[in-house]
């Protein structure tokens, strides 16, 4: 089993992101399971997409992962990242983007959302790559592609894990290439020049040294 | 046949569709709606051939609508939520008396949690109730195929059929082989054909009565012979029975594999049981299960929302004499109400299964942290309205039109409902579709002190808002009725409705006009406003809220998510003076307190533009461009669905 989580706030596209998965892994042959959970807002709600891949003619039966059982987390988001740690593997592989969303709920409650805290916090999992994800987006030149930034990140940051001897799986099954052929399935023509290019520009600002 | 990735309710349409369903007809609701808005998408991309699809102004017109279509011999296919079902309900106790020619499937979606419903109200009772047949899937995969075998089960006895998911079928994914495209089977060429069974009578019901109670023992074989129900035995002889129904059969799997390998791992044996899924939970499949249970001494059942699998096990272990112990809800074994999980599943069973406690414990990557991170929780992110919804500008503006007047706020179903948040807090009562109206009035008539005004949505109005209104001009209540127009049915994902003339088969309708519904129920106050502007909305608000007798305001503009947003607004920290009125009156998304904390910030990507923060601040220090352009914020709507 290959359990993937990608955890952001409505309108983030990790719902996208998790088809990108879905379809690479569906392509390799192994059987997926897909699923969100999301609240009641149209937007600016957490959103967490679970997709759950059974290898070798394994069954995924649970629609969700369960606590501890998630190899990769990928945070759109440091503080939804947080949210869904609870179910990332101890030595599990966390990737996550370093532009907060602010809540209005926590400052209105007087608990206002520190995100150097919250990433204090997650700099704590033993396999963690926190991403720049705005000098990332400056270069891209928008903040859309935020979700295949991610997606490439947590695949260098799989095949760097994978190169130091402590494989999560993610790296076998997505390559930058695989990634690019899934972006074609999954998104719409105009939008796949741009992807890619977020994409390659990821690849690049995050080199795999270990290999 | 390529592989498409389908959610739960796209593969049930899909299935429905592959039956060759001919008419499909629904109303809106959470987890339910995606199942008509893909028959509908498929049949504009001309896939799904011949099929009428239509979302019909609430569900007991849908479900009504279909009963005739039904008994010309089409197949038909309704669709709802739980709740849903309460509405049609008057048509569902009755149709099964009468039955159906052409095959009739009930997609009724449950809400275990609940996640967004009023109730945690289980289906699979109401269809006992209404004793209608009832198919209770643990997979998409599984719900296909029952779905199928739906339309044939209801014409082979000519009943209404319900298939029952719930949100995590309807929500989960998986890929399937779909065809090219699909047919509806034709209507018979004589169509309707008069016949006394579809005039329902007293004496006919007695008589309809007798052929239900004949065949549900049939029903119940056929489903006892349906793949449905399987079984299988886990090592020899087994003493222990795990009874699983709907999505819980998935997540006991799930936990009984991690014991599994638990076992494996500590060198200890896995204990024998049986693994039963009750997948047709009525009328209940007894020849199937009942030889399951022999030799069985323990039984442990997981199912969500009622114990109705439970009180059927107690029920076939009384009328066979048998003496095995049934644990589940009742005697909380399992969980008593809201979701069940492979978490939970994992702690009950290793419990059950006389295991180690420590094979329940699951660790994971947020266990460990050093001391003084240990409380860094993640933000608070309840449902909120979205930044530019139009709705915050609404109770904005009656809550000051109100002043100190003393009031109540009844609201009702939708987007709006979120209005009872701090800091607007402005939704005093909320009960089901379209209570708000009637409610106030019980308030106006009780307590005539206070104001009583109702909050309704435009697609709520249409759906159950009407007789209200009826009610309140006809007995003369002296209540103001809130139109929050939208132009959309917002909350369940952007559905027409009649007040938009869109349709789902393409033609545009005219637009039912709210207000001529009003004047035509005889309101004679109705205000306006665009509740993006303040000062037009609580002028609007006042002239409605002094009126006495029945009146109403309309605040129209359109879901913020039909709308391209407009330039973000900007704060003038010069001018900003830190009062923070902005943010703590309004609860507004993009508005947060700087770093510093010194003075308000607009988020750039979250801000809609819609300007209504620069109404509220009374030091002029929010600018919005859009107000220098003379439009109004988000006429029309230039995004479309």
């Amino acid at each position: 089993m290959l359990d993937v989580l990608i955890a952001g706030v409505g309108g983030q596209g990790s719902v996208l992101a998790a088809k990108i998965i879905a379809y690479t892994a569906c392509d390799a042959g192994w059987q997926v399971r897909s699923a969100e959970t999301i609240g009641m807002a149209q937007r600016g709600g957490s959103v967490t997409s679970h997709v759950r891949i059974g290898n070798e003619g394994e069954d995924v039966y649970a629609p969700l992962t369960p606590k501890g059982c998630a190899d990769v987390l990928i945070g759109l988001e440091p503080g939804e990242a947080l949210r869904s740690l609870p179910l990332l593997k101890p030595q599990g592989l966390l990737v996550c983007a370093s532009t907060a969303i602010p809540s209005v709920a926590s400052e209105l409650a007087g608990d206002p959302y520190r995100t150097d805290v919250v990433i204090d916090r997650l700099c704590e999992v033993p396999h963690h790559l926190i991403v720049d994800d705005h000098a990332l987006c400056e270069r891209i030149g928008g903040r859309k592609p935020l979700n295949v930034i991610m997606l490439a990140a947590a695949v260098q940051a799989s095949l760097e894990s994978a190169a130091c001897g402590d494989p999560c799986g993610f790296g076998e099954l997505f390559t930058i290439d695989s990634l690019k052929v899934s972006l074609e399935h999954c998104v719409r023509e105009r939008f796949i020049a741009l992807n890619c290019s977020a994409v390659d520009i990821t690849a690049q600002a995050i080199p795999v040294t270990s290999a | 046949m390529p592989k498409r990735l389908l959610m739960g309710n796209e593969a049930f349409a899909w299935a429905a569709l592959t039956a060759g369903v001919r008419v499909v007809a629904g109303y809106p609701g959470t987890p339910s709606s995606e199942l008509i808005e893909t028959v509908a998408r498929l049949h504009r991309d001309g896939i799904a051939r011949g099929v009428h699809v239509e979302w019909s102004t609430n569900e007991k017109a849908a479900l009504e609508l279909l009963a005739g279509a039904a008994y010309t011999g089409a197949r038909t296919l309704f669709t709802c939520k739980q709740v849903g079902l309460n509405v049609a309900s008057d048509a569902l106790m009755s149709l099964n008396y009468v039955g159906v020619k052409g095959g009739m499937v009930l997609y009724v979606a449950d809400d275990p949690g609940p996640i967004s419903s009023q109730t945690e109200q289980d289906t699979r009772r109401f269809a006992s109730f209404a004793k209608v047949p009832v198919l209770d899937p643990s997979t998409p995969e599984q719900g296909f195929a029952m779905m199928r075998w739906a339309f044939e089960l209801s014409e082979r006895y000519q009943t209404p059929v319900i298939v029952r998911p719930t949100t995590r079928i309807c929500h989960s994914s998986t890929f399937f082989d779909v065809p090219d495209h699909t047919d509806a089977r034709p209507v018979p060429d004589e169509g309707f054909v008069k016949d006394k069974r579809w005039v329902i009578f007293p004496r006919r019901s007695y008589q309809a009565h007798g052929e239900i109670n004949d065949r549900l023992p049939h029903i119940a074989d056929d489903m006892a012979q349906s793949d449905f129900n399987p079984i299988a035995t886990v090592g020899t002889a087994p003493h222990l029975g795990i009874v699983c129904g709907g999505v819980s059969t998935a997540y006991a799997r799930e936990a009984l594999r991690l014991i599994k390998q638990r076992c494996s791992d500590a060198g200890c044996g896995l204990p024998s049981y049986r693994f039963i899924q009750v997948g047709t939970t009525y009328p209940f499949p007894q020849q199937a299960i009942e030889p399951a249970l022999d030799g069985i001494d323990e039984v442990i059942v997981f199912e969500e929302l009622d114990h109705v699998i439970e009180d059927e096990l107690q029920r076939l272990c009384g009328c066979t004499h048998a003496s095995y112990n049934v644990h589940g809800r009742l005697d909380r074994t399992t969980r008593d109400r809201g979701e069940n999980s492979v978490d939970d599943c994992l702690q009950r069973l290793v419990s059950f299964l006389g295991l180690p406690g420590n094979f329940a414990t699951l660790q994971s990557a947020a266990d460990d942290v050093s001391g003084q991170l240990h409380d860094v929780h993640a933000p608070m992110r309840p449902p909120v309205l979205c930044s530019g919804c139009p709705h915050r500008g609404s109770f904005y503006a009656v809550k000051q039109a109100l002043k100190k007047q003393p009031a109540v706020l009844c609201g009702d179903i939708g987007c709006y409902t979120l209005g009872n948040a701090m800091p607007l807090d402005a939704v005093d009562t909320c009960l089901c579709m379209g209570a708000g109206i009637t409610i106030a009035q019980g308030i106006s008539v009780a307590d005539p002190g206070k104001k009583a005004l109702a909050f309704i949505g435009d697609s709520t109005f249409f759906a159950s808002g009407i007789t209200g209104v009826v009610n309140a001009v006809y007995n003369q209540h002296d209540i103001t009725i809130v139109i929050l127009d939208n132009s959309t049915t917002a909350m369940t994902g952007l559905q027409p409705h009649p007040g938009t003339g869109q349709t789902l088969m393409g033609p545009h309708s005219d637009p039912i006009s709210i207000e001529q519904m009003l004047n035509a129920a005889g309101v004679t106050c109705i205000t306006h406003a665009n509740p993006h502007f303040l000062e037009e909305s609580v002028h609007a608000a006042t002239e409605a809220i002094s009126y006495k007798g029945p009146s109403a305001i309309i605040f129209k503009a359109p879901c913020m998510q039909l709308v391209r947003p407009e330039q973000p607004a900007r704060v003038d920290t010069e001018r900003c003076t830190g009062c923070f009125r902005c943010i703590e009156r309004m609860g507004c998304p993009a508005l947060a307190k700087d770093d510093a904390g010194t003075h308000a910030r607009v988020d750039a990507t979250l801000c809609a533009g819609c300007g209504l923060c620069a109404d509220v601040c009374p030091f002029d220090a929010i600018d919005a461009p859009v107000r220098d352009t003379g439009r109004t914020p988000f006429d029309g709507m230039r995004k479309g669905k």
